[in-house]
């Protein structure tokens, strides 16, 4: 069981219109992993993200979640998705952090938290409201509850939408960019949100153009551009010695700095 | 009808014959009752007729969305008293003897009244629904929430707070226009206006029942104020 991947992803491919997004993308991603996505803009992170999370459809190749098939593509080219009730199943076992927080703005932070846990996980609101408390006192929050997301600053909003995330127990963690819409002095609150995650080995992909998190928190790099996976190694390996000249290229600002 | 009618004893018939103006007040009471009655009932069927012909218009099925949109421009683009009299007197022209039925004038205004304002309430709730960022689904996407859990619960209150100054709009209008059904010959506020006026020949019961509407609509704003309050808990 520890062998298998959380997420098994390969040879996706993704078009808009004509435009090929994604050109066979193909990872895994193994429970306990944190994963940091980097590439520079346009080169298909997010849409990536999309893809997993079912809110974009895929034109080919295959994902499994913890063995189970969520898309597949047969001999002839043809992608199946499974089953509508098999893909929510499959769903819950994903969370996702977007880069603008995405909180809903009718609902108190503590009922942000709460509502998928009532209505979708059916979980009783007594015991929805506890892992609620419990989550926002994880994330520093705990004075926030009856706020609501207008009373909130970014990097406190992207703070309760990770803890709204967790709420659901997902097995991987997936977040675009969480940061990119923060200041620099919020975006350490959230990063330090996310750090505390990964020392709890939360399983996480994460897409961002943050290096020195991506360097000092995860466990492997994937590099992308233009569509697919140029390269991806320990951080220690990707951001000291890449291989590739495009991943040179565009790690040479950052390693400067190193 | 106006032709022989004082304009100038609104303010005589206010001071000099206080019985009169008590049976204008009873009458046009009993008027303002049937209005209020179509006006209830038009609401109560038009807001949730409005929603349907919304996600008819916005249906990725083109069949349905080009009914619709033809269905709105019908509504939208012929006077509200001739649908009226083509409700009510169409379906004795145009059904075969066998099937012919009377519509009741009542019924008949009822049916007009709410098949027009859906589809202006049509057009509002689709602006609203459309002006909720895409975020708000997907984010409910992923938290697992059905598409209707999604809408119920995500996406309506949001249009719910954002249409309320256009619908106010609309149900102000819609207090104003149940005087049309007088062309039904319905007893409404505006009839028993007009006829008590030609009977005692002054515009008092006109000017009463302009009073009468206004009334109502001060209720309605204040009606709308208070929603728009209480749904100002958030931004
Ligand atoms: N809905 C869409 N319709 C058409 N093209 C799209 C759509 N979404 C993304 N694209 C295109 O797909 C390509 C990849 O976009 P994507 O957002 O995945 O890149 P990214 O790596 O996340 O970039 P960034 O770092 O700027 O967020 C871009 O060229 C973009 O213009
Ligand atoms: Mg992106």
């Amino acid at each position: 069981m520890e062998n298998i991947p959380i997420l098994e992803v390969e040879n996706l491919y993704k078009r808009f219109g004509t435009c090929e997004v994604l050109s066979g993308i193909s990872f895994n991603v193994r429970k306990g992993e944190v994963v940091a996505v980097i590439g520079p803009s346009g080169s298909g992170k997010s849409t990536m993200l999309r893809c997993i999370n079912l809110l974009e459809k895929i034109e080919g190749g295959s994902i499994r979640v913890a063995g189970d098939v969520m898309v597949t593509t047969d001999k002839s080219g043809k992608v199946i998705y499974a089953p509508e009730k098999e893909l929510r199943k499959i769903r819950l076992r994903l969370g996702m952090v977007f880069q603008s927080f995405n909180l809903f703005p009718h609902f108190s932070v503590m009922r942000n938290i709460t509502e998928a846990q009532v209505h979708v996980a059916k979980k009783s609101p007594q015991e929805a409201a506890e892992i609620a408390r419990e989550l926002l006192e994880k994330v520093g929050l705990s004075d926030k509850a009856d706020a609501y997301p207008y009373q909130l600053s970014g990097g406190q909003a992207q703070r309760v939408a990770i803890a709204r995330a967790l709420a659901m127990n997902p097995d991987i963690l997936f977040f675009d960019e969480p940061t990119s819409a923060l200041d620099p002095e919020l975006t350490a609150e959230v990063l330090k949100a996310m750090q505390d995650l990964a020392a709890e080995h939360m399983t996480m992909v994460i897409v961002t153009h943050e290096m020195n998190f991506a360097r000092d928190v995860s466990d492997r790099v994937i590099f992308m551009d233009k569509g697919v996976i140029v390269e991806e190694g320990k951080p220690s390996d990707i951001f000291t010695n890449p291989q590739n000249e495009r991943t040179r290229a565009f790690l040479k600002g950052f390693m400067d700095q190193f | 009808m106006f032709e022989n009618m004082n304009f100038s004893g609104i303010w005589q018939n206010f001071s000099s014959v206080p019985g009169d103006l008590l049976r204008q007040l009873k009458l046009l009471g009993i008027g303002t009752l049937t209005s209020l009655e179509i006006f209830v009932l038009t609401l109560v069927f038009s807001l949730p007729l409005g929603l349907l012909v919304a996600f008819g218009r916005m249906s990725r099925n083109k069949i349905v969305s080009t009914v619709i949109k033809a269905y709105i421009l019908v509504m939208r683009g012929t006077p509200l008293m001739l649908q009226l009299i083509f409700i009510y007197f169409a379906p004795s022209y145009m059904l075969p003897e066998s099937l012919k039925i009377n519509l009741d004038r009542f019924v008949a205004a009822i049916i007009a009244f709410s098949l027009n304002y859906a589809a202006y309430l049509a057009e509002i709730y689709r602006a609203g629904i459309e002006s909720i960022a895409l975020g708000q689904y997907e984010a409910a996407a992923v938290l697992g929430f059905t598409k209707s859990q999604t809408f119920f619960r995500i996406i309506l209150p949001q249009v719910i707070k954002r249409i309320l100054p256009p619908v106010g709009n609309e149900v102000i209008t819609l207090v104003k226009d149940t005087a049309l059904v007088t062309t039904l010959g319905i007893s409404e506020l505006f009839r028993a206006a007009r006829n008590e006026s030609a009977r005692i020949s002054s515009t008092t019961p006109l000017f009463i029942a302009g009073v009468f509407y206004l009334i109502m609509n001060y209720v309605v704003t204040k009606v709308f104020d208070m929603l728009e309050k209480k749904l100002s808990y958030y931004r």
